[in-house]
Parts: C-alpha cells; sequence; structure tokens
C-alpha cells in the first residue's frame, strides 16, 4: 500500500518535471539540480551574510540601529539585507523540494541513508539559524522570540533549564545574549560545511552547481524582490515591554505559534517524534537483499574505467603485486555500492560483475530473445 | 516487404513502462521488437549491442531515463556518450551506427516510445544496402 503510493507519486513528479521541460528545457531544467538550487541559494547567504557582518553590531543597544544603518546608509545595504533574508526562505523552500522529491523518487534510502540522516540536520540546523538570524535585527519580534525561546526551552526535563540558559548565555536578557545569538547564527552556518561535507561523502561528483542561465534566473528571483520590497526592522525591542504579536516567517519561525497554542513540552515532544520518523524512514521498505559487485581478479586489468564511472564512489584502485602486467587493482567497497552496474557497463574486460545480474547472462539472455522466430509476416 | 526487421531493445527498467506491453520479452504492439530490460542504461556493455548484432538482429535501440534524471545518477548519461562514441569502452567500429539508436524517455512516455520505435523501424528499412550488410554476405 504504502510502496503504491509512492510509486504514483514517483510517476506524478516526473510528469511534471517532463511539463517543467518543455518550459525550460532539460538543460535548465531546476527540477534537475534540485540539490544544487539550495547550495546557490546557500551561497547567496554566505556572501550576503559577510558583507552584513562588515556593520553589523552585536549588542542589545547598537544591533536595532546598526541593522537600519545598513539599510538606509550604507549604499546597496537594503538589497544586500533582502537578499539574505529572501534567499533564506529561498534556501528553506529549495531544500524542502529537494527532500521530497529525493522521497517521491524514491533515492533517500538503503546505499543513500547517510546522505538522508544529514539532510534532517542539515534541515534542523537551517532552522537555528534561521531563529537565531531573526534575533539580530533586535526589533521586537526579536525580543518576543528570546522570551518564547527561553520559556519553550525551560520546559524541557533535565537539561532544559542549562539550555535555556546557554540561549540567552545567563539568567537575564544582556549584551551577551546578541553575542550567543550572533555567534550561533554564524557559527551553525560554517557548521553547514562539514554537514555538506557528509551529505556528499559518498557520491562522486555531486551536482553542486546549476548552470549560469538558471543561476541568473534564480538570482534574479532574490536581487529584484530585495530591491522593490525592501525588509525593514520593526519597532525596536524595548525590555520593559513585551509585545503581543509579530509578523511571521512561515519557513523558520513556525514553531512559536506551536509554542502560543499548546504546552511547549508537547511541542518539543512532537518535534522529537518528527525527528525519529524522518530517521525511521529509510528503513520503512525493505527490499530483497542483493549483493554489491564483484571483480574478478584474473579478469581485471586495472584500466581505471569502473573507478571513474562508479556515481558512489564505491570502487578504489589499490596496487596489487600477484600480476606480471597490471598493476592496479579494482576494489568494490560493499557498503557503498548501489548494485547499479554502472561498473559493468564500463568494463570491457568482464571483470566486474553483479552476482545477481551476471553480463553473462544477460549476454546469453540477448542471444536467445532474438533466437526465437520473431516477426515473419508483413 | 516480406519480413520485417528484427530490432533488439536494451532497456533501463526505471525508464518507460512496458511490464504490461511485453509478452514473451517482445512488444505486444511489434512483434519483431525483442526487449530485454537492466537495472540501468548505464550497465549496457558495448559487448551487448555486438552480440546482438551477432545473434542477428538488424538494429539495437538503447532506452533509458531522461538525461538528467537518472535513478543512480549518471547511468544514463554514461550509455549516451558511449553510443556517441565520447566514453569508453567503444562500441567496435565496424557496426553501423546508423543502426544503433539511443532514447531517453521517462516512466510516463510509453506514446513517445513506440513512436520512436516505429521511427527507428522506418529509419532502418530506408538504409541504402552498404558493402557489409549484403544479403548474400550477412547469410553466412
Amino acid at each position: 500500500m504504502y510502496k503504491k503510493i509512492l510509486d504514483k507519486l514517483q510517476v506524478l513528479t516526473i510528469s511534471f518535471e517532463k511539463w517543467l521541460n518543455k518550459v525550460f528545457s532539460q538543460q535548465y531544467n531546476p527540477f534537475y539540480y534540485h540539490g544544487a538550487v539550495p547550495n546557490l541559494f546557500m551561497w547567496t547567504l554566505f556572501i550576503t551574510g559577510l558583507l552584513l557582518f562588515a556593520y553589523f553590531q552585536p549588542t542589545l543597544d547598537s544591533a536595532y540601529i546598526s541593522v537600519n544603518y545598513i539599510s538606509n546608509k550604507i549604499p546597496f545595504g537594503s538589497v544586500v539585507r533582502g537578499m539574505h533574508r529572501y534567499s533564506a526562505d529561498a534556501m528553506m523552500i529549495a531544500v524542502l523540494i529537494h527532500a521530497i522529491r529525493v522521497y517521491f523518487t524514491d533515492r533517500y534510502r538503503k546505499y543513500r541513508w547517510i546522505a538522508w540522516y544529514s539532510g534532517v540536520a542539515l534541515i534542523l540546523c537551517m532552522l537555528v539559524i534561521g531563529i537565531t538570524g531573526y534575533v539580530l535585527v533586535w526589533d521586537e519580534r526579536s525580543y518576543m522570540i528570546v522570551l518564547m525561546m527561553t520559556d519553550a526551552l525551560k520546559q524541557i526535563p533535565v537539561i532544559g533549564f542549562p539550555l535555556a540558559e546557554l540561549f540567552v548565555n545567563g539568567k537575564v536578557i544582556t549584551h551577551y545574549t546578541m553575542a550567543m545569538s550572533f555567534f550561533l547564527h554564524v557559527g551553525i552556518s560554517f557548521f553547514l560545511f562539514y554537514l555538506l561535507w557528509l551529505h556528499y561523502l559518498r557520491i562522486s561528483r555531486p551536482v553542486t552547481d546549476v548552470p549560469l542561465g538558471l543561476g541568473l534566473l534564480l538570482t534574479a528571483t532574490i536581487v529584484i524582490p530585495s530591491a522593490l520590497i525592501p525588509v525593514v526592522s520593526g519597532k525596536p525591542a524595548v525590555l520593559t515591554q513585551t509585545p503581543q504579536e509579530f509578523p511571521l516567517d512561515w519557513f523558520y519561525l513556525w514553531i512559536f505559534p506551536l509554542f502560543s497554542g499548546m504546552p511547549a513540552l508537547i511541542v518539543w515532544t512532537a518535534l522529537f517524534i518528527g525527528v525519529a520518523v524522518l530517521l525511521a524512514v529509510p528503513y520503512l521498505i525493505t527490499d530483497e537483499p542483493k549483493s554489491p559487485a564483484i571483480v574478478s581478479l584474473s579478469n581485471c586489468v586495472g584500466c581505471t574505467l569502473c573507478a571513474k564511472d562508479c556515481p558512489y564512489e564505491a570502487i578504489y584502485m589499490v596496487p596489487r603485486t600477484d600480476h606480471p602486467k597490471f598493476k592496479q587493482l579494482a576494489i568494490v567497497i560493499d557498503s557503498r555500492c548501489a548494485e547499479c552496474g554502472l561498473c559493468v557497463g564500463a568494463c570491457a574486460f568482464k571483470a566486474i560483475d553483479l552476482p545477481q545480474e551476471h553480463s553473462k547472462e544477460i549476454i546469453a539472455k540477448i542471444g536467445d530473445v532474438l533466437k526465437e522466430p520473431a516477426g515473419v509476416g508483413t | 516487404m516480406a519480413k520485417k526487421k528484427k530490432i533488439l531493445g536494451i532497456i533501463c527498467e526505471r525508464s518507460v513502462d512496458l511490464k504490461k506491453h511485453i509478452q514473451n520479452n517482445k512488444l505486444k504492439e511489434k512483434e519483431n521488437v525483442a526487449v530485454v530490460e537492466m537495472i540501468c542504461s548505464g550497465m549496457i556493455q558495448p559487448i551487448m549491442i555486438e552480440e546482438a548484432f551477432k545473434s542477428g538482429a538488424e538494429g539495437v535501440f538503447v532506452m533509458g531515463c531522461q538525461i538528467g534524471d537518472c535513478h543512480f545518477r549518471e547511468g544514463n548519461k554514461w550509455c549516451q556518450d558511449r553510443l556517441l562514441g565520447l566514453r569508453p569502452p567503444n562500441i567496435k567500429k565496424t557496426i553501423d551506427k546508423n543502426k544503433i539508436r539511443g532514447f531517453w524517455l521517462a516512466k510516463c512516455d510509453y506514446k513517445k516510445f513506440m513512436e520512436k520505435v516505429n521511427k527507428f523501424e522506418h529509419d532502418l528499412n530506408n538504409l541504402p544496402v552498404s558493402e557489409t550488410t549484403k544479403p548474400a554476405e550477412a547469410k553466412v
């Protein structure tokens, strides 16, 4: 049942992409760069973040002023700030599309588990980066976020209070609160690189860049709104007044309406279960076990073609001494092997094969199929 | 025309869904088209294509998913490059490239697939008879 639904969803995704192919052409279809698009937005965020970093002052007194200074006094400051905000939202949308597409097209499990797990971690990190980013503006919304987050963190049993103190960086809101948010915002951003390294770990030649045309188009969709609808701060935060409402960013701040609607502990539990379900998803479907590619010692000539063609970095060349002529031997790392047979296609010496679908059998089958009396008649 | 050309399709099981359209390894609509399914078009060895011609096929088409969308990331790209002679191992030069085709279609493209097969058959029938494929020699 579950599998059938997934099959339907896969056909739906493919049909949608076929339609997109008509609009963008196969070469520029953004869905064929669903992993590279978030990457583009991430780099936009890094570059614009670096520019904002030059003028931002992370203290309670001057954060609000410096952000407004960037917006009003620095040439193009408002555009850069807008780009930082809008590409954050765009990145979350792109990441969700990436995750959903990967899920619908059955490309998230088995040998891909490490990419799925690091992807879940990346999304969680993005949420923390987003929430702390909204603190940095230090308007009423920022104050509200700090208050609600602190309250919510305190509800977590055992580690709640230390976590809340860590977040506020002390018992009350001080300049150090701002410093902590700034640190989390920037520090975790750099931690993304480690997670991305894990994300790409078992992928040869990961597609990390979109074609120029598509890149320009996507950048334009960020730059134009940034120029036309500048991002502005709300009223400055006043520590003696507790604000009641704030405009919501549904991609990063969706957890706060939940906090105001129900006990924080329930929200945390739901979040925890949600993450646990995500981590369990790759193991919900099981296929019959297959076995990874096997190299035939006597046939391998060490030509490296299979190692070059393997899309999952599962084949390595090692030096060999047992053969007078051939100096290298291909080795398959079983845990990385996707059993896809691309190495078989790359081998001209019948040296590497899938045990369950041996090239010999296929060749024999080709012979058999053609031998049968075919298509006699008009 | 007394006999239809024997055509073999070596296809990726994730591209056009032929499960309902195959009987006895042959297309129900076109009995002269035999089909062998594989895990991925990237697994197709040039030897397999050569073997098909040796076994009497008069045309071979290879089918994979749309370029840009391979379940195993790069299989159809590698296969396409091999057909074009851009990536080793190469297909033997003695084989007439006009008799080999690559189709890159998605799961739900059955209609397009049939159009391409018909077009391929039509092209095969209109191929000029070359030195190597003279009927007399082909009989041996």
